[in-house]
């Protein structure tokens, strides 16, 4: 009785809010003339939401600065950009209906792909079917990219792409290395990182003495730290998010577990984990597919890295990450493919996507045959004296890797 | 020498669980209400801890004087007000209500603390200590020795005190306490009272050893309900058991089968206590 007063409510809302997104979208095709429209599907409720948020904010500072900018230009002439946002409530089947709807039914120009790999995966297939130019920020798995897809672009390189660098330093840097334990946490994107670690320890010839995940939500890793610690391991290697590995690198510490090099994805990246550790981050190495740190002096709209990462800051009072990066990213280069285009036409701006080669301030930016960025080198940094510091690639590097983690 | 380790982990660990459970214990046990607040009173323990330490270098094990009023006049209150106009309510109302207000004051400290993780770092660390081979962390260690103290405290208070014997009579039979002239819904305030307490002194001490988070309340409350199932309920030693036999269980379990089935071995067992054994290890229907 409850449940369905609340599902006739909920009805009513999503109906009434529908038919004030209509209005809107009725009011502005009214003044259609000058406006870009960008489709975002992104999952704003649901599990997923943290990231939809911050997919959300790149995309709102770069239609931000555009706008700021006069708009986009396309052949002598300046089109605001408008960002039509729908929510997919994580829930993939959605993502790909609110694709076709907003292709179909609200008229938007262009794409952004839905979050991560899997449903930017399924909704490619529909912007596909309508050749309409698409790039996915958060997208690294290559099996999204391998569809034989002519309209489909992502900004993030493959997972090994993260690994690889990282164990050629460490085989460089640290001879001493023979033992590998890893440790990820059974999760999407954790555990993909953690075999592309394992393929990657392989190749150099590491020995991976533990490999094993453990459960979301494990409050404890006391058991499985006792057992890597008998191992004895000169490299460990962990993956998960900020809450997990600040859990596991406190309890390290507890168990006074030392090793060479201790590398942690992907907390690292992020600015709570540094503060929430303090003298215990020292030494954690990691990667990431961007890092504020790094030192690109861009063609697209927001120039240097540095420039970037004060227009965020001034914007939302926090420091970006890579996936807000990536997101602001695939909105400039959208710019910069239409402005070379000189037109909205989408097979043009398709193809100027597909010939783009031009250093931004994410990165050098080069779509591969397949549609997935293949010019850009994941930066591996490491924690020095509080602060992320870049040990490649060689290009923007800041410090040289430090050995030793207590 | 890795046995002895797994098994100190699992024994510190155990104490941990069961001070994260005992309140919770106490509430259902008594009130029959299943308070899915709990978890959020535990989280919001531990932003007062760790406020008190980085604002006046209060470290926990005093903040657990500041903490135990505070959250007892909470706990008081919102039984005194909300709780108490449903409690004889069919259980399902009161655990929407609880859920309500949990959803309230978890969204509440996400509002105001974000759901940023934060950690509680001690200046100098405490650091551990080990015996032979095996290492113990002190925070862990603190945590344990306050459990247990806490644990028989709560058991001393039920024994002796007037209160505390009233508390188990509203238990054993509202009714007959009625009769006796017991003034239940006070008895059910204060046990609510110090069900939040203690939940709330959890919290300070769990602060130096889980990062801090509103997000982490759900893992502390299904902690508290799988440790209650596998105790017993409403016994303070039940929660003990309980918290011993599930750290027990994920140690072993971790070690032999790997990490990601020491979760699936303590769900197993929890559907083989309540298929088998659904009163737990220690629980009696009332307790003494």
């Amino acid at each position: 009785m409850n449940q369905s007063w609340v599902a006739r409510r909920v009805r009513k809302f999503a109906l009434l809010s529908a038919a004030v997104l209509a209005l809107g979208a009725q009011l502005s095709a009214a003044s259609a003339e000058d406006v870009i429209r960008f489709g975002a599907p992104l999952p704003i409720t649901g599990a997923l939401a943290p990231e939809a948020v911050k997919q959300q904010q790149g995309y709102d500072l770069w239609a931000e600065q555009a706008n700021k900018a006069g708009g986009i230009s396309v052949g002598g002439k300046k089109y605001k950009v408008q960002i039509v946002y729908t929510d997919y409530q994580s829930n993939t089947p959605r993502a790909v209906q609110a694709t076709e709807q907003m292709i179909s039914q609200d008229n938007v120009n262009f794409m952004f792909g839905a979050f991560g790999s899997g449903a930017a995966k399924a909704a490619s297939t529909v912007s596909e079917k309508y050749k309409v130019p698409t790039l996915a920020a958060t997208a690294s798995s290559s099996q999204v990219y391998d569809q034989g897809y002519k309209y489909l672009f992502g900004t993030f390189t493959p997972n090994d792409t993260l690994t690889t660098p990282l164990t050629k330093i460490i085989k460089a840097k640290v001879p001493d290395v023979k033992k590998v334990a890893i440790l990820a946490r059974n999760d999407l994107f954790p555990l993909a990182i953690a075999q592309e670690m394992e393929k990657s320890a392989k190749a150099e010839g590491y020995e991976v003495v533990y490999s094993e995940k453990y459960a979301i939500g494990t409050l404890d890793h006391s058991a499985a730290l006792s057992q890597i610690k008998s191992l004895a391991p000169q490299w460990i290697f962990v993956t998960g998010y900020t809450n997990d590995l600040l859990l596991v690198r406190k309890q390290m510490v507890d168990q006074q577990m030392k090793a060479s090099v201790v590398t942690m994805i992907a907390g690292p990246a992020y600015q709570e984990f540094i503060d929430a550790l303090g003298p215990a981050a020292e030494n954690v190495s990691s990667a990431a597919w961007w890092h504020p740190a790094e030192q690109y002096d861009g063609k697209d709209i927001f120039g240097t890295t540095a420039n970037f990462v004060k227009l965020f800051k001034a914007k939302y009072n926090s420091e970006p990450d890579y996936g807000q990066a990536s997101a602001a990213l695939c909105g400039a280069l959208f710019q910069m493919a239409i402005e070379k285009a000189g037109s909205l036409d989408r097979d043009k701006v398709r193809d100027e996507l597909a010939r783009l080669d031009v250093v931004t301030f994410f990165g050098p930016v080069k779509f591969g045959a397949n549609g997935q960025i293949n010019s850009l080198d994941p930066p591996v940094f490491q924690i020095q004296g509080g602060k992320p510091v870049v040990l490649f690639p060689q290009a923007i590097q800041q410090g040289d890797l430090k050995i030793g983690v207590n | 020498m890795q046995a002895a380790q797994i098994l100190i982990n699992a024994l510190v660990l155990g104490c941990l669980y069961a001070c994260i459970a005992i309140g919770f214990s106490l509430v259902w046990g008594v009130l029959n209400v299943i308070n899915l607040i709990h978890g959020s009173f535990i989280v919001l323990g531990a932003y007062l801890a760790f406020g008190l330490y980085n604002a006046l270098h209060v470290p926990p094990w005093y903040a657990v004087i500041v903490a135990a009023p505070l959250f007892f006049v909470l706990g008081y209150l919102l039984q005194r007000l909300l709780l108490n106009r449903v409690i004889t309510a069919p259980v399902l109302v009161t655990l929407t209500l609880t859920f309500g207000l949990d959803l309230i004051l978890n969204n509440a400290m996400i509002y105001f603390f974000k759901a940023d993780y934060r950690k509680l770092t001690l200046t100098p660390s405490l650091g551990s200590v080990s015996i032979l081979d095996v290492v113990v962390p002190v925070d862990r260690l603190i945590a344990t020795a306050a459990a247990l103290a806490l644990t028989g405290l709560l058991y001393l208070l039920l024994r002796r005190s007037r209160i505390g014997r009233a508390i188990v009579a509203v238990r054993l039979d509202r009714d007959a306490a009625v009769l006796m002239g017991v003034n239940v819904p006070s008895i059910y305030a204060i046990a609510f009272g110090l069900g939040a307490a203690l939940a709330g002194c959890a919290g300070v001490l769990m602060a130096l050893i889980f990062p801090i988070s509103p997000l982490t309340s759900s893992a502390y409350l299904g902690k508290a309900f799988v440790v209650c199932v596998l105790g017993g309920l409403g016994s303070v030693s039940g929660a003990l058991a309980g918290g011993l036999l599930l750290a027990l269980v994920e140690g072993v379990g971790s070690t032999f089968f790997g990490p990601s089935h020491a979760t699936t071995l303590s769900f197993v067992l929890l559907i083989v206590f309540l298929v088998l054994r659904p009163q737990g290890l220690v629980g009696r229907k009332g307790f003494e």
